[in-house]
């Protein structure tokens, strides 16, 4: 009984590493400063440099319940090392953090950054460890989990 | 003390959050932005001083972001915060250079413009010299001998002078060619300045004006006229290109629209001058052998004088006597046209298109026509075929005298036998 245990854990253990994925770590996305991007009128933001555009109607709904006054606004960007992106606006309350999926990207976490008022001149800047967020004097550590102060 | 102390101390730190405070993507703008800054201002720059002012801010903007350098080498890649000095360094380098050449050519334009100066001053004394002797009426060797000499020491100071204001002219084309569309204010300024400093119009005014002169004191060859036309042609050939722009700049010059317009007349009198002058000795070719043509002065109007000539020749056929005919025709022919207008001027005349190749083989045709008429070939031929015949009758009959001779001998030697 005691082989037959003996051997029944060598075979799942074989089973086991065969089934999981490959995987390749570490990996750094961090952008090395944030990218300011204008709305178009069709609800998209195109980033040049890295070369892909999203539609961020969504996020001007779930911000102001309006997704129509989006034209022209400009949306501050930034990728952090695990491959998170971090967005807000002039104006925004929150910080939203999305992870890439297929042809999109998907809500993470949405921080908190004040409940009363919106934000002034909203700035990111990567960080070793965090990404700041940075409004006129006011600095913010942010991770994908949340506020770090 | 101490508490003034902690209080600086606070301060500091306020500071410093507030310096912290800043978008990285901002420090990259600012970046940027200065390096563009600094790159017009490297393109703008008048001077090798203001070049100096400038190497002096890249230096100051290398100390300014030298904190953000590892941010910037991110932000910027596939650029460099290195890369981007290296760039500005080296247009700085080369626009530095650009100014040395122009310093040094406005250097060798000052010395040209000496130098034409001083050819032009030496043409007017030479100029009054030849016209003094060409005035005594007896000429004695010496005098000849010293006007010959003269005359080719103002041809070859005024090759040399051609040359220098055409060296002045070319280089302010190159400045044109520079600035292929309308020229802004700055442009226009460096133009102007360019023009003042070579002396430019009345450089070439002179230069038409002293060949114009040469022309008229000195008696030239085929060869001197060719070479003058050449060089009228490509003289002109740049002033037209210049010209038109040079009007541009100075539309709201009243005095210096009027130079230009001058310059244009006197080119076109330059260019009058030397049609005139060739025609007019390939016309005294003809005089000086007593052919009386119509005056001529192109291709075409050579061609009508001609056949005009022929058909009066033609038509007098009849009434001159046939010696004359036979006379005028041979001096117009083998005297003048193919011994010195057809190998001498007229290659001339069609290198400086002046004439066709078809207007020579019209000439040609109407002198055919006339040798036609005056002394056809058949003539000739029948001649000599008469001539030829007569001999051949004489030969044969010489040597059938030859050969009867011996016969009749022997028969009568016969007869004395019997």
């Amino acid at each position: 009984m005691k082989y037959f245990t003996i051997v029944v854990s060598f075979l799942l253990l074989i089973l086991i590493s065969a089934c999981s994925t490959l995987t390749l770590k570490p990996a750094d996305y961090a952008w090395p400063i944030e990218n300011a991007l204008k709305v178009d009128a069709k609800g998209t933001i195109t980033e040049q440099r890295f070369s892909f555009s999203v539609n961020v109607k969504p996020i001007f709904f779930e911000e102001f319940k309006d997704s129509t006054n989006y034209i022209g606004k400009e949306l501050r960007i930034i990728r952090d090392r695990a491959g998170f992106y971090f967005i807000t606006g002039k104006d925004f309350k929150n910080v939203y953090v999305f992870k890439p999926i297929e042809s999109g990207m998907q809500l993470e976490n949405k921080i908190v950054i004040s409940e009363t008022k919106g934000l002034t001149s909203p700035a990111f800047n990567q960080r070793n460890r965090y990404i700041e967020l940075i409004d006129a004097t006011n600095k913010y550590q942010l991770t994908s989990k949340g506020l770090m102060r | 003390m101490e508490k003034k102390f902690i209080y600086s101390v606070w301060l500091l730190f306020i500071i410093s959050n507030f310096c912290f405070a800043q978008s990285d993507l901002e420090k990259v703008e600012k970046f940027n932005a200065r390096i563009q800054q600094i790159e017009s201002s490297i393109k703008n720059a008048s001077s090798l001083e203001q070049l100096s002012i400038i190497a002096e801010n890249i230096n100051k903007a290398k100390n300014d972001f030298v904190a953000e350098k590892e941010l910037i080498d991110k932000a910027i890649y596939p650029e460099s915060f290195n890369s981007s000095f290296e760039k500005l360094e080296r247009a700085l380098e080369i626009r530095k250079g650009d100014f040395t050449q122009i310093t040094e050519l406005t250097t060798q334009v000052g010395t040209l413009k000496d130098k034409v100066s001083e050819l032009s001053q030496e043409n007017q004394n030479l100029l009054s010299q030849i016209r003094v002797l060409n005035i005594k009426s007896a000429k004695d060797a010496q005098t000849i001998a010293s006007l010959q000499k003269l005359v080719a020491q103002l041809k070859s100071n005024i090759q040399q002078r051609d040359q220098l204001v055409r060296g002045i002219v070319d280089s302010l084309l190159a400045e044109f060619v520079k600035y292929p569309t309308t020229l802004n204010e700055n442009e226009k300024q460096n133009i102007f300045g360019k023009v003042e400093a070579g002396n430019l119009f009345y450089n070439i005014e002179r230069t038409i004006a002293d060949n114009v002169q040469f022309m008229k004191v000195t008696q030239l060859t085929p060869e001197d006229l060719g070479e003058m036309k050449k060089q009228y042609q490509d003289f002109n050939k740049v002033w037209r290109q210049i010209g038109p722009k040079l009007a541009e700049v100075y539309l709201n010059k009243r005095d210096k629209a009027a130079q230009i317009a001058n310059i244009d007349a006197m080119f076109n009198e330059w260019n009058f001058r030397l049609n005139d002058e060739m025609w007019g000795q390939v016309n005294k070719l003809f005089r000086e052998k007593k052919i009386a043509l119509l005056p001529f002065s192109s291709g075409e109007q050579f061609v009508k004088t001609v056949k005009s000539f022929v058909d009066d020749e033609l038509k007098n056929y009849e009434v001159k006597s046939k010696a004359e005919a036979e006379n005028t025709y041979f001096t117009f022919t083998d005297s003048v046209y193919f011994k010195t207008v057809e190998p001498v001027w007229i290659p001339i005349l069609i290198e400086n298109k002046m004439m066709t190749e078809a207007n020579k083989d019209s000439i040609d045709a109407q002198i055919a026509r006339w040798k036609n008429k005056v002394a056809p070939p058949s003539k000739i031929n029948w001649v000599y075929v008469g001539g030829g015949a007569v001999i051949v009758l004489l030969m044969i009959a010489y040597f059938l005298k030859g050969r009867k001779k011996p016969q009749n001998n022997f028969a009568s030697q016969k007869e004395e036998e019997l």
